[in-house]
């Protein structure tokens, strides 16, 4: 404290100016960051001709939730959500189940063919067969239209397997060591041992694969094209921000519309806005407990494996 | 065989000649086990109608897939459903038997004792199969008894004999005699317990990761042989289609598709360029953020600044609508405020600047996230250095120039290296998003091209073919990086 007021006596008009200066830019891009997430917000609780009048730019006019009520008569939304919640809480834990016990097993120096193994994972974080031979690859193992596509392949998540793995070795041996001679089994020491002590990493990419699977789109894009209510909440979004551009498209083209459409139009514009808000909002629930992981998920992506 | 037992402790080692003999064993039934994911073995292709791209596995799975092309003759009452449960049925018998001769393969990697208690599973395994595969000939029996009806019936049935049949028959015959010799040759004297070493346990206790990746991360690169192939979707890949290498020609030779190339080459280039020539913005965010007094007012820009990072692009595409569109932020903005009425441009449906913008919307999602890093390197630099330059009469922007900086490059080199490597991977999400009639042609990067002639046009060979060259030039790329960071830095990046 004190040594932060010396420097601050210490201050010349250029460090001030040069001080200013920062706390403007971040000040903006800061508001940069915010203000789109708050104008979609105010739109979706506003008045909704102020909102079609334009009028709610700044601040909220008048207060409703109607519009969040209005969304489940939106067609095949709620089938949307209930297959993307299903993905996110079953995917995370079967890829952080699958992370830790993966993760574990590769720092066993004991295993035949352990580095081989273990290169064998890493390299795929790196190649790929490109997108094409992965969709015919889904569509010959019968993962097209089919709920499991959002689950099995995503079962398997190479970067994470390293941060567990790095991780776990940075736990004394002996804990292990001194269960073993106790008499445990190698599954025995993972679920008593070792997953209790790896549940700092193990939240981490908890958090980071549910944000994930939360914002799964493409998978969704390529493989449910035959089954519209197995499309994730993202994918849906997009099918309906689509319409209304293609509506917009006609509105400003021909100008002929009547009233009576255009508002419609415009109302449906208002549902795409609370349909973005219902995406974004558990981001933003979950968003205070991701914080905490983040410079520890970062950093252990540093370390190699 | 008589049994001697033998005290706990003592180990029996088999002969040489058992010892290669379980290893030919163990290989028989870990090719057959493969072999149940390419469809030109399937033994339940027994129609041609059934899609040629179905593997053993999905015949046994799925029973929308084997009838999906064969619809009419179900409809039609010329086969029943039954005959098609029978077919999965002698799929799922198949799979039964070589998951049994797999389990025995893992079991004879334990003591002498596992080993003789296992191996009687493929014995068992190999029969299963067999059993299996003439129930799958029963089927094919009763699929051409009913063609045999009328040309009009065989042109829907069209039963053929797969010579996937015969292949896992032989499979099954060599699991059953190599599991035999190896199980003759096995040593007389068994262990009191059944036991395995721990570094087989510990690999068979990995194996199932394994095999996950095997299946979602390689069997994919199997897909290349589409490339070779006159193919659309649902077609055979016969000796009729192959055409070698007349897509690869194609790409290079069709001057439409030359030019699409080189310009989605053009768009991909264009915008990592721009991506590598701002990679350095997250340390300049970094640097300046740290020198912010306050750090309350540090912890506020970081939190806030990070958020755009977590939501998808097609949320940043609502966002880019709800600002940008006619009826947007920006427009209701001009005409109520600024009482410019005329105003309702739709930003999002234009060209002009089109790379910038995306370089824009991707730093405004990336920056405060890819900030952190550097932030926490900062954090991580040594505070002494800062004081003794400062006893030495460094003011800030020495001490940044000299210290920070020099601190951060390692890791800035590692990004830098990582995203030259990436170069034509910039992803397809951000650019599927904002694509539209009006932008297609700047804004279609590679990523995206493929999915649009492959996917959307399904021309599959020529979109794989595309897929190869990425794949093979991007692994080029990460070794050139790779080598580079070996040669200046010693160390690997990968």
């Amino acid at each position: 404290m004190s040594k932060k007021a010396s420097n601050h006596i210490a201050r010349k008009p250029g460090d001030i100016i040069f001080d200013t200066c920062l706390y403007i830019f971040f000040g903006l891009f800061t508001l940069l960051c915010v203000f789109p997430f708050y104008y979609l917000f105010i739109n979706t609780i506003s008045n909704n001709d102020a909102v079609t009048g334009g009028m709610v730019n700044f601040y909220p006019i008048g207060f409703h939730v109607n519009n969040y009520i209005a969304l489940k008569d939106v067609a095949d939304l709620g089938s949307s959500v209930v297959v993307t919640i299903a993905r996110t809480i079953i995917g995370t834990a079967l890829m952080v189940f699958v992370s830790a016990w993966a993760g574990y097993l590769v720092t066993k120096q004991k295993m035949w063919k352990r580095s081989l193994m273990y290169r064998a994972l890493v390299i795929t974080m790196y190649f790929n067969a490109g997108l094409i031979p992965w969709y015919m690859n889904m569509l010959m193992l019968g993962l097209t239209n089919n709920f499991l596509a959002y689950i099995i392949p995503g079962m398997i998540a190479p970067y994470n397997i390293i941060l567990v793995k790095t991780y776990i070795e940075s736990i004394p041996a002996s804990l292990e060591e001194s269960a073993v001679i106790d008499g445990a089994n190698t599954p025995t020491v993972f679920l008593k041992i070792i997953l209790p002590l790896s549940v700092p990493i193990l939240a981490t990419i908890a958090i980071f694969g549910a944000v994930g699977n939360w914002n799964s789109f493409q998978d969704s894009l390529l493989l449910m094209s035959a089954r519209p209510a197995m499309y994730t909440l993202q994918h849906r979004l997009y099918v309906y921000l689509n319409q209304s551009s293609n509506l917009s498209a006609l509105v400003s083209g021909s100008g002929t519309l009547s009233q009576a459409q255009a508002d419609n139009m415009l109302s449906s514009r208002v549902i795409k806005y609370t349909v973005s808000m219902v995406s974004i909002i558990p981001i933003l629930l979950v968003y205070p407990f991701m914080q905490r992981f983040f410079v520890k998920g970062i950093m252990l992506g540093a370390v190699k494996g | 065989m008589q049994s001697t037992v033998i005290p706990q402790g003592v180990e029996i080692k088999g002969s040489g000649l058992n010892k290669v003999l379980l290893w030919v064993m163990r290989t028989i039934i870990t090719i057959t086990g493969l072999m149940i994911f390419f469809p030109a073995l399937n033994p339940g292709r027994i129609s041609l109608l059934i899609n040629e791209n179905v593997s053993l596995f999905t015949t046994a799975m799925s029973f929308d897939t084997i009838t999906d092309t064969m619809g009419y003759a179900l409809k039609r009452g010329m086969l029943q459903n039954e005959n098609f449960y029978l077919l999965m049925a002698g799929a799922a018998v198949v799979l039964l038997g070589i998951v049994l001769s797999s389990a025995g393969a893992c079991m004879s990697l334990g003591n002498n004792r596992m080993k003789k208690r296992g191996m009687l599973l493929p014995f068992v395994g190999a029969v299963a199969m067999l059993g299996g595969l003439v129930l799958i000939y029963h089927a094919y029996t009763i699929f051409s008894a009913a063609a045999a009806e009328s040309a009009a019936v065989m042109k829907r049935i069209q039963p053929m004999l797969p010579s996937g049949l015969y292949v896992f028959g032989v499979a099954a015959v060599l699991i059953f005699v190599s599991t035999l010799l190896a199980y003759l040759t096995l040593p007389r004297q068994t262990e009191e317990k059944m036991e395995m070493d721990e570094k087989f346990r510990l690999f068979l206790l990995f194996l199932p990761v394994l095999l996950l990746t095997f299946v979602f991360c390689y069997l994919p690169i199997y897909g290349w042989r589409f490339a070779f192939f006159d193919y659309k979707i649902g077609d055979a890949l016969t000796a009729e289609n192959f055409v070698g290498l007349k897509w690869f020609t194609y790409l290079f030779e069709n001057a439409a598709t030359r030019a699409d190339l080189i310009r989605v080459l053009r768009n991909t280039l264009i915008m990592s360029g721009l991506g590598i020539a701002t990679s350095w913005l997250p340390i300049a965010f970094a640097v300046l953020l740290a020198e912010v007094r306050s750090s309350k007012f540090q912890r506020l820009v970081q939190t806030l600044t990070t958020i755009p990072n977590f939501i998808s692009w097609v949320l940043v595409y609502a966002i880019a609508f709800a600002i940008f569109s006619t009826d947007g932020f920006i427009n209701s903005f001009l005409r109520n405020v600024m009482g410019m009425t005329g105003a309702n441009t739709d930003y999002l449906a234009s060209a002009d600047w089109i790379w910038v913008k995306m370089l824009l919307w991707g730093t405004w999602k990336g920056l405060g996230w890819s900030a952190i890093v550097y932030i926490a390197g900062i954090a991580g630099i040594d505070q002494q250095l800062y004081e003794a330059a400062r006893v030495d009469g460094a003011n800030r922007f020495q001490c940044i120039r000299h210290i920070t900086i020099p601190g951060l490059m390692p890791t800035y080199m590692v990004m830098l290296l990582m995203s030259v490597a990436g170069m034509l991977s910039n992803g397809m999400d951000q650019y599927l998003v904002f694509e539209n009639a009006i932008n297609k042609d700047v804004i279609e990067v590679l990523d995206l091209y493929v999915y649009n002639i492959g996917i959307k046009s399904g021309l599959i060979p020529l979109s794989t073919v595309v897929g190869v060259f990425k794949s093979l030039i991007g692994v080029t790329l990460l070794f050139g990086a790779n080598g580079i960071s070996k040669a200046v830095r010693g160390e690997s990046i990968i």
